[in-house]
């Protein structure tokens, strides 16, 4: 059978594995079944993962921590073949430490008392370093520098999912009416389905941002949860930082009346193509629109782990736009300051100078 | 992409103490040996540490491995066999074995962004994939995603070329199949009637 010969000789050629005959066997093929042509392009092109992406540098410096421990012993076991041994392990250590971008993960368990919920994981990100997880409802999270994600080791089942976050994490939230999901900040909490979007609550940051990329959230203000916002994909919320702990006063006083606080909705901000400045991040993009060199210098310090000062104060007032696909520092600060509206130099401790 | 001439030249030197080598050969097929084992052990926390274990077993026995004739199949068999270990221990099964694989770790798809295809063209080859059996799943994403030949996957998976050249045309058709029903509908009836 025609049919069953070509999709036999499309799995070969997929595989590499046509002979020369086969090859002018699936030419004339085609001929007779152009339709398959368009099938056949599709498979020759790179099929990408679906389930999971990954960032091999931070595996790599992950692993290499691992293999620096399992190898001390090893080593003073090798003891009697001196020097070039030693002159490896030194290398092992100088590769690993040259890595610095390495992923501390701290993965504790918070043991709780007896009737509090289930036990607490917590995934913790530095400076410098990003990570990804998924919970155990499948549900992906990027966790962005800087962060903390609180969540349970298991999801009860007909209970509300809740997750505590401090700083910057992109949910990909697995749906399930049945267990709405929660990702509580200090500045609000958000009700969810299923859906895809951004938070950002740094503590040390005075406005705090919940940005939808898919799907729809509720944004709930206060503790009673009577102050609620609905939010549309291509929507970002921001609120003031604190504004959860007072709200509970405000209501009160208020009451059926609408909070008097700065809370306000604006559309995503696309850089170029299907780049956003809100989840450029995830992808290990780091993105932003005219934006003061003072913010672009603090997403620096937090993206790569390195201090940056300003020593003309003028500077911090200058607007830049730019997507880098973050190779080092060195490169995005050379790029910004080939615009000739700044100098920078790095002093004996590694600290970066504006001029 | 996996160039077997480049992989086998970077272990190579890695038999020979070149640090930046062993580097290059674990960034080059972290992922894949990643997605491999997390279809078997299910969970992509455990097989991260599976492939890190594999990889330290080489730098400690690199002086022993400069035989290995395909190193690519030696660190595939390497992680299949932790990873049956890994789940042996976790879940304290008997026989630990490759009958029950978790395939949403295998899956891929045509990349939507190329513009080639839309998300829902894209959407209905997943599914299509997802309705094959999960070796056969295995089989595909090996050979189209990973790049193995037909004997690298047989001596991985201890079965014959043949086998894998049968499996592959299955998912071939399969897919095809999916695509080909959102070409026309109509167009596709006949063809599935003209198949069955």
């Amino acid at each position: 059978m025609d049919q069953e010969r070509l999709y036999h000789l499309l799995a070969r050629e997929i595989a590499n594995e046509l002979t020369h005959a086969e090859t002018e066997e699936l030419q004339q093929l085609l001929q007779h079944h152009p339709h398959a042509s368009y099938i056949r392009e599709l498979f020759t092109r790179q099929w990408e993962e679906v389930s999971q992406q990954e960032y091999p540098q931070q595996m790599l410096a992950k692993h290499l921590q691992r293999l620096e421990q399992a190898a001390a012993p090893e080593e003073e076991a090798e003891e009697p073949v001196a020097t070039s041994g030693r002159r490896l392990w030194l290398r092992i250590v100088a590769a690993a430490a040259s890595l610095a971008i390495i992923a501390v993960v701290g993965w504790k368990l918070l043991y709780r008392p007896a009737t509090a919920p289930p036990p607490q994981e917590q995934l913790v990100t530095t400076k410098g370093t990003r990570s990804k997880l998924v919970l155990p409802d499948g549900t992906r999270v990027w966790l962005n520098a800087g962060s903390k994600l609180d969540y349970p080791k298991t999801f009860a089942v007909d209970q509300q999912r809740i997750v505590r976050l401090e700083g910057e994490a992109f949910f990909d939230v697995t749906t399930d009416a049945a267990r709405p999901f929660r990702v509580q900040t200090r500045s609000f909490t958000i009700l969810v389905l299923g859906t895809s979007f951004n938070v950002r609550a740094y503590p040390e940051e005075d406005s705090a941002v919940t940005s939808l990329v898919q799907g729809a959230v509720q944004v709930q203000l206060d503790k009673a949860g009577k102050q609620l916002v609905a939010l549309h994909p291509n929507e970002k919320l921001t609120v003031p930082a604190n504004l959860f702990e007072q709200s509970e006063e405000l209501v009160k006083e208020s009451d059926t009346k609408k909070l008097q606080v700065p809370v306000y909705k604006q559309p995503l901000t696309q850089v170029r193509d299907s780049v956003l400045t809100e989840t450029a991040w995830v992808t290990n993009k780091l993105a932003f629109k005219h934006l003061e060199l003072e913010k672009v210098t603090a997403m620096l310090e937090q993206w790569y782990g390195v201090e940056i000062g300003f020593r003309n104060e003028q500077r911090k007032q200058l607007y830049f736009t730019g997507v880098f696909d973050t190779g080092n520092v060195d490169n995005v600060l050379e790029a910004l300051a080939s615009t000739n509206s700044f100098t920078y130099i790095k002093d004996a401790n590694g600290k970066i100078w504006i001029e | 992409m996996r160039n077997n001439e480049q992989i086998r030249s970077l272990f190579e030197r890695v038999c020979q103490d070149d640090m930046r080598a062993y580097n290059e050969l674990y960034l080059a097929l972290c992922k894949q040996l990643l997605h491999f084992s997390a279809a078997i052990v299910s969970s992509f926390h455990l097989a991260e540490e599976v492939v890190s274990d594999v990889f330290i077993m080489i730098w400690q026995k690199r002086h022993q491995l400069a035989h290995v004739q395909n190193p690519a199949v030696y660190l595939y068999v390497a992680t299949k066999n932790y990873s049956l270990n890994t789940l042996q221990q976790q879940k304290r099964h008997l026989h630990a074995s490759l009958e029950l694989l978790d395939t949403s770790a295998l899956l891929i798809a045509p990349d939507a962004e190329s513009g080639m295809i839309s998300a829902e063209v894209s959407q209905k080859i997943e599914a299509a994939i997802r309705s094959l059996p999960a070796r056969c799943q295995l089989i595909f994403r090996l050979v189209k995603h990973d790049q193995l030949s037909y004997r690298e996957v047989a001596e991985l998976l201890n079965i014959s070329p043949k086998t894998v050249d049968a499996q592959l045309t299955i998912a071939v058709k399969k897919v095809t199949q999916a695509v080909r029903f959102d070409l026309s509908g109509e167009l596709a009836q006949s063809y599935l009637h003209l198949d069955s």
